[in-house]
């Protein structure tokens, strides 16, 4: 029997049938086949040759008691097999538009006090609610998360996890039944073993015998998770070790809520209620208040109340609504970046604690030609776009090797000089030429060093620099949650910014055009617990560079580009992404120097120290980390001194840090999961991402937990950080 | 750009029209973890559209509503000692408590969309149907407020 180790692997192992075309659809099959057959047919067997006997001899209750245990453990096999685990819906259109195209990646909410990390889904659209995870194998988001198991050919999440750990249970009376009862049988037949019967027996107590040892070890595996109220995705990543769980209520309460929960409604498929309400206008609208009338009179129109206005202005005030949902803020750059260096809360925390990984940010920008005849909305958007698309070239290397793509995702700030440039080109739109010139002038100075270009740093700049008010609007949305966003990242967060092809918000359309041919596949490759299949990190820069989306011109240009593309290659291809940007506000250069460009060193070199000293810098500044998470890697300004004074000035402490926690993350858990794994090996466990995980990131396993060691909670300011193996770090307010 | 759906009045047909432009979303409040619950806070773009009291009670009215339908209580154990029983065989006659109490809630969001959002120039939708991720509102009020403007604009230009 295969090994039931490697749930991803195990299938494919076990699948002599798959065939070459479509290796994946026969292969997903065979587990759950295996274990049907076997589950049934040696159940079969024992009530055929071995029940009679015993009914007849011992007592009549056993048959029927082996019969009952039998359904029960068919029943719930069934229903975790063919109950959905708790999808999500993909999200629609108009609820990604309330995110700025410059929206973080991690949003963080507070769980009885401790901060949460939700994650940016591109492929559905939506931050990750807690607990939640995307399947690459389903394509599916999953509400509580626990696992794919390839035994049941299906995730097991929030509404199918009763039925999977009950099947366990029953599984496990049951093998034990069958095999104490055969052994009786046999007990008593020891001078009749050539029979048929008792052959039979004895293969059914073998079968028994050899599933009992991983079926019993998986089981008390969950037993310990529901005891805790984990899920084996939180524990295999180690989001807790070491930590406190928000999300367990107690012992007790944890088994009550397995065992006795109402059962979760689906939330597709639904039958939905047409709704007939009639609408007729006007409307009523509530009395405004002294504020709000002074407030209207000194706004700057765009929350104006429409229905007062009674014009065809009306439909442009709409306009600018749907592009602008709040006034932007008022643009003081000058203010602003002076006041980066000095303790300007939010952001100079940020800078002095030093951004975690370069892409934090889902990269959403309006995927548009530079025909097109857009508001300087689109002109951020296209650049950002077409920089975000270097963020595969992260990914791949963040498979294979995963701390090479950190210096990598670093080489962004170097983009920032050739946004810059772009800007200084004139091309686009934009008020502040002035400043944008300005600003590109000091960026300029930054060496386009490294090997590839991430997108998202620059697509902060490009963005801000595209139209003034989306960059206000940006810069406000983006200092608002600078406080909040917590600076774990991974490598695999720029490529999921690339991935994540979103309109912006004057062009209406949601074909994006890489989203179609890109966002499944990287989903599909930077999904943690995904399968990882070795050759699919290589396979993805020639399948992007091979299928560029119609339509879109830049597309070429864009091309997934290997995180070993030069500089020279990079600077081009920025350099015509750019042909279309606006100038740079102001503002920009707040984030400008917070993207300085990495280090032209090798990363290899730069790992270990590094990832030491980020580690040390986050744990410094707890609650700023989600803030340092936006910007890439800062180390460089101190080489780029000289430069630009501005974006030199605070980031001297800061270099290694960002490429800490991305860099702890992907290998920490893949280690984690290949430790884990093999001592539940025994368990069974069936997660499918480890076994290729494994194989891949195998050789920098030894070095995660070193790193994780030094990940130890120093309680700052009255936030206790608390960081997991998982790269994943948790604040408790003490 | 924005599509003129000036001759819409059903909510349905608003809705999709004004899919894009003017929603507001309530997100969800993770702070007692994974319970469903939403945020209660008033969201700025609604100042002008709804007295604010009107719009808290109906999302703590719905809090409620799934807190009762979370409990944890003798009769949703019942009902899952019923369901092992029967080999689960009882949910293809029964509806689970939790989807009982799914449909009180849509038929509470369906009267609270007609007494007091729809004549406000509001829509709120199911949370369930976006994965209880959101509650979004629509806010359909320039869309209707342009359908009469062009029609009075229309016989002003007929009249001359």
């Amino acid at each position: 029997m295969p090994g039931f180790s490697s749930g991803g692997l195990g299938g494919e192992v076990g699948g002599p049938a798959a065939s070459p075309p479509c290796p994946f659809r026969p292969s997903r099959f065979v587990p759950v086949s295996a274990a049907t057959t076997f589950l049934v047919g040696s159940t079969t067997l024992f009530f055929c040759f071995t029940c009679p006997w015993l009914s007849e001899h011992v007592s009549s209750v056993i048959p029927i008691y082996n019969a009952v245990v039998f359904l029960f453990t068919l029943a719930n096999f069934c229903m975790a097999t063919f109950m959905d685990p708790g999808v999500f819906p993909r999200a629609e259109e108009d609820e990604d538009k309330e995110d700025d195209f410059r929206a973080p990646l991690y949003k963080t909410v507070e769980v009885k006090g401790i901060q949460v990390r939700m994650k940016w889904c591109s492929s559905c659209r939506f931050y990750r609610p807690p607990r939640c995870s995307h399947c690459s194998v389903c394509d599916n988001c999953v509400e509580d998360f626990d696992h794919h198991c390839p035994w049941v050919n299906n995730c097991i999440g929030r509404r199918n996890y009763r039925h999977f750990f009950l099947f366990l249970l029953s599984l496990t009376i049951h093998i034990m039944g069958v095999f104490g009862f055969g052994l009786l049988y046999i007990l008593q037949h020891q001078h009749q073993l050539d029979s048929v019967h008792s052959s039979v027996t004895m293969a059914t107590m073998c079968t028994a015998g050899l599933f009992f040892i991983p079926v019993a070890g998986l089981t008390g595996f969950h037993m310990v998770l529901v005891a805790r109220g984990r899920t084996t995705n939180e524990q295999v990543t180690g989001k807790f070790r070491g930590g406190v769980n928000p999300f367990t209520n107690g012992c007790l309460r944890n088994v009550s809520h397995v065992l006795c929960s109402s059962q979760a409604p689906r939330y597709v498929g639904r039958w939905r209620g047409k709704q007939t309400v009639e609408v007729q206008p006007p409307f009523l609208r509530p009395p405004l208040s002294e504020a709000q009338l002074e407030a209207k009179v000194l706004d700057n129109g765009i929350q104006n109340d429409h229905h007062s206005s009674r014009s065809k202005s009306s439909l442009e005030q709409m306009e600018s609504q749907s592009a602008d949902a709040e006034p932007p803020p008022p643009p003081k750059p000058e203010v602003r970046y002076p006041g980066l260096p000095r303790a300007d809360t939010e952001e100079s925390s940020l800078l002095s604690e030093g951004p975690s990984t370069p892409s934090m940010y889902k990269y959403r920008p309006a995927y548009s030609s530079p025909q097109r005849n857009h508001t300087a909305l689109t002109h951020p958007n296209k650049m950002i776009r077409g920089d975000s698309l270097d963020s595969p070239s992260i990914l791949q290397s963040s498979r294979q090797a995963s701390y090479r793509s950190e210096p990598s995702s670093l080489d962004g700030g170097s983009v920032i000089g050739l946004a810059a440039r772009g800007g200084e080109r004139g091309e686009g739109p934009g008020g502040s030429s002035g400043t944008g010139g300005e600003v590109a002038g000091g960026i300029s100075g930054y060496s386009l060093g490294g090997r590839s270009y991430t997108s998202y740093p620059s697509s902060l700049v490009l963005s801000t620099g595209g139209s003034h008010s989306s960059s206000m609007r940006s810069a406000h949305t983006h200092h608002n949650t600078l406080g909040t966003l917590q600076s774990e990242g991974t490598t695999d967060t720029s490529y999921k910014s690339l991935a994540n092809q979103t309109p912006q918000n004057g062009s209406l359309s949601y074909d994006s055009l890489l989203t179609p041919s890109e966002s499944p596949e990287f989903e599909s490759a930077a999904h943690e617990l995904s399968p990882q299949k070795p050759h699919a990190p290589a396979a993805f820069p020639t399948a992007m560079t091979s299928s560029p989306p119609p339509g879109v011109r830049d597309v070429p240009l864009q091309g997934y580009t290997s995180p070993f593309l030069s500089a020279q290659m990079a600077q081009q291809r920025e350099g015509q992404l750019l042909q279309g940007s606006a100038s740079f506000s102001s503002p920009n250069r707040a984030y400008l120097r917070t993207f300085s460009p990495p280090p032209p060193n090798p990363p290899h070199a730069a790992h270990p120290e590094t990832q030491h000293h980020l580690l040390h810098q986050d744990s410094r500044h707890p609650h700023l980390r989600a803030t340092s998470s936006i910007r890439p890697l800062p180390p460089v300004s101190e080489q780029h001194s000289p430069s630009s004074p501005h974006a030199c000035s605070p980031d001297p402490p800061v270099s290694p840090p960002p490429r800490g926690p991305s860099l702890r993350k992907s290998p920490s858990y893949t280690g984690e999961a290949g430790l884990q794994h093999k001592a539940r090996s025994m368990g069974g466990a069936s997660l499918s991402g480890e076994g290729g995980v494994r194989v891949t990131q195998a050789p920098q396993s030894t070095s995660r937990p070193g790193l994780a060691n030094h990940s130890t909670s120093k309680p700052v300011g009255g936030v206790k950080k608390v960081t997991g193996v998982g790269g994943t770090t948790y604040e408790i307010s003490v | 750009e924005i599509s003129a759906p000036w001759t819409f009045h059903n909510l349905q047909e608003l809705r999709h029209s004004a899919s894009l432009a003017n929603k507001v979303f309530l997100q969800r409040d993770y702070s007692d973890g994974t319970t469903c619950r939403f945020q209660t806070k008033f969201p700025s773009e609604l100042e002008s559209r709804i007295e604010r009291p009107l719009f808290e009670d109906t999302v703590k009215r719905l809090n409620i509503y799934y807190a009762e339908a979370e409990k944890m209580g003798g009769q949703s154990y019942l009902e899952g000692c019923l369901a092992c029983a029967t080999a689960y065989l009882i949910f293809l006659c029964m509806e689970t408590r939790y989807e009982k109490v799914l449909k009180k809630i849509g038929r509470y969001i369906q009267e609270q969309n007609e007494k007091i959002y729809a004549p406000r120039g509001l829509l709120i939708t199911d949370p369930i149907e976006r994965g209880m991720r959101v509650v979004s509102l629509q806010l359909l009020l320039l869309l209707c407020v342009c359908v009469c403007e062009r029609e009075t604009d229309k016989e002003k230009h007929k009249d001359r």
